[in-house]
């Protein structure tokens, strides 16, 4: 029996465990054993941690057992990894030991770094680290008589981009219903020199921004948080102060790859942009938040880059190794703006972001994706998103 | 006085500039950091983030497509 092992049971490698199981020719699939390694029983569904901490979402909708969402010939196993090491083709666990693999696949995510900033962890309540965290800023924002609510960017890199944005919009939507605009205000804050990253969508949504009275500080350098003046303070010297402070922290990649030969300076796995392999293996890939793939750490992006991988080992072990499966960096990030609006961020490594204008049909669509979110982890909707798509997010190109 | 090379080709936005403010975080005042990108939004967005922080913007050469934008960091007080 030979082996697959995928590092990390959420959108990436999820979408990655199933859809190998698809794509792996049935004659061959019984010498294969794919397994999945996670240390969490459940799969959260991140994007909806917006609306547990600024819509009194309840965090038990966003879970479900990672068992349940993999095909019953997916081996599930419940564990931590210790340490992967690609030369030996091993994977030590907590439980389980040390695992041989003929392909490995990691995708464990990333994780707020709360260290990189002095005062932020004592002061800050963020809608990233669990939904538990993000109904503690429910929790606040219910007894709340108004003040200055503190949003944005603490620190880079951090998933999904246009998350702390729309923060500062849901945010408005919860003070406008409960009336405590007069005696509210919101800041918000970004390393950055504009209030998104992208020109075209930074245009947009900016005006947005403005007319509903966000203010907008950019370029502040978040150096520590003055917690018993409850103030940021930048690297220049500058204070902002807060009542209540809500920013995404700087993201790092899971401690168990710290150091590793195959990481980069800040500890992302290297990987070849389009092919997704590890730098210097053939047998061993990297998706989703981990990577240091110049492209937007999202759901949607390891999902894409789930159908590159999947179709490249799939063909391998097919014996149809003609063809090379490219990634472009394909993003299509959501991006809610308040008052059931939303913009989508969609660019590519070679193409920025294109401006989009807000609608109703853009927040739908954003829903309808929640919706469907599990089902597609099973491979439900791939032919759909593989027409959505076309080639814009994978190049298929012959092998000379 | 110390000389950061960041190296930034390739990258489109927000890369070069997180790469920037990733070099920023440990660089000290009287450093020089020259980011190298190929993103045309490199330079004017670095020129905006210096007049808001006060660093001083001390250039841009472009050869090939690719952009050589030298900033000064002056302004740090942590
Ligand atoms: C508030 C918020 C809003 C978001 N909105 C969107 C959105 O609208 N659209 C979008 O596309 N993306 C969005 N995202 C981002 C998206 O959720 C992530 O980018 C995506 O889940 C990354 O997928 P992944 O497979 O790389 O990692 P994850 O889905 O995070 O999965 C990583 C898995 O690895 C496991 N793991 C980690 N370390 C170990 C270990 N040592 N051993 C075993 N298992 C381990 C974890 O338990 C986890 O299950 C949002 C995220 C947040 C927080």
């Amino acid at each position: 029996m030979k082996n697959i092992i995928i590092i990390g049971g959420g959108t990436g490698g999820t979408m990655c465990a199933n859809a190998l199981l698809k794509r792996i020719n049935p004659k061959t699939r019984k010498d294969w054993q794919i397994t999945v390694i996670d240390k969490s029983e459940y799969h959260a569904f991140q994007p909806d941690y917006l609306h547990v901490a600024f819509n009194g979402m309840k965090p038990d909708k966003l879970f479900k057992k990672e068992r349940s969402l993999l095909f019953a010939k997916i081996k599930f196993l419940h564990d931590t990894v210790t340490k992967v090491d690609l030369k030996s083709q091993t994977v030590a666990t907590e439980i389980s030991g040390i695992l041989p693999y003929d392909y490995i696949v990691i995708a464990p995510g990333s994780m707020p770094n709360y260290d990189m900033i002095p005062g932020l962890r004592e002061s800050n309540l963020d809608f990233h680290t669990s939904p538990q965290d993000a109904e503690k800023i429910y929790e606040t924002l219910k007894t709340s008589i108004g003040g200055r609510f503190v949003v944005g960017v603490a620190g880079v890199p951090y998933k999904c981009p246009p998350s702390p944005n729309e923060s500062a919009f849901l945010l408005h939507d919860f003070l406008k219903k409960r009336k405590m605009l007069d005696n509210s205000s919101i800041i918000f804050v970004t390393p950055y020199p504009k209030f998104y990253t992208a020109p075209a969508i930074s245009e947009i949504t900016e005006k947005v921004a403005k007319a509903k009275n966000i203010e907008i500080v950019t370029s502040f350098n978040l150096d520590h948080v003055d917690v018993q003046g409850k103030k940021l303070v930048s690297m220049e010297g500058n204070e902002i102060k807060f009542d209540y402070l809500f920013m995404v922290p700087p993201h790092k990649a899971p401690d168990f790859i710290k150091g590793e030969e195959f990481t980069d300076k800040d500890g992302w796995i290297k990987v070849d942009k389009t092919s997704l392999k590890i730098e210097g293996y053939e047998n061993a890939f990297a998706i989703g938040d981990v990577t240091n793939a110049p492209t937007a750490k999202s759901g949607m992006t390891a999902h894409l880059e789930a159908e590159v991988v999947t179709s490249t080992i799939a063909d391998q072990i097919n014996n149809m190794s003609d063809k090379e499966y490219m990634f472009t960096g394909r993003t299509h990030c959501p991006f809610e703006v308040g008052d059931q609006k939303a913009v989508f961020v969609i660019g590519t490594y070679d193409r920025p972001a294109i401006s989009v204008n807000p609608s109703f049909e853009n927040y739908m669509l954003k829903k309808i994706m929640g919706k469907i979110y599990w089902s597609t982890l099973k491979g439900s909707f791939t032919d759909i998103f593989k027409i959505y798509f076309g080639e814009d997010y994978m190049k298929v190109v012959k092998k000379q | 006085m110390v000389k950061i090379n960041v190296d930034s080709k390739g990258l489109s936005c927000p890369g070069p500039l997180t790469e920037f403010v990733k070099a920023y975080r440990t660089a000290s005042n009287g450093d020089e950091i020259e980011l190298t990108a190929t993103d045309p939004a490199a330079a004017p967005d670095m020129k905006s983030w210096c007049e808001a922080t006060g660093n001083v913007f001390e250039g841009v050469k472009e050869e090939n497509n690719t952009y050589i934008i030298l900033i000064k960091v002056t302004a740090k007080k942590f």
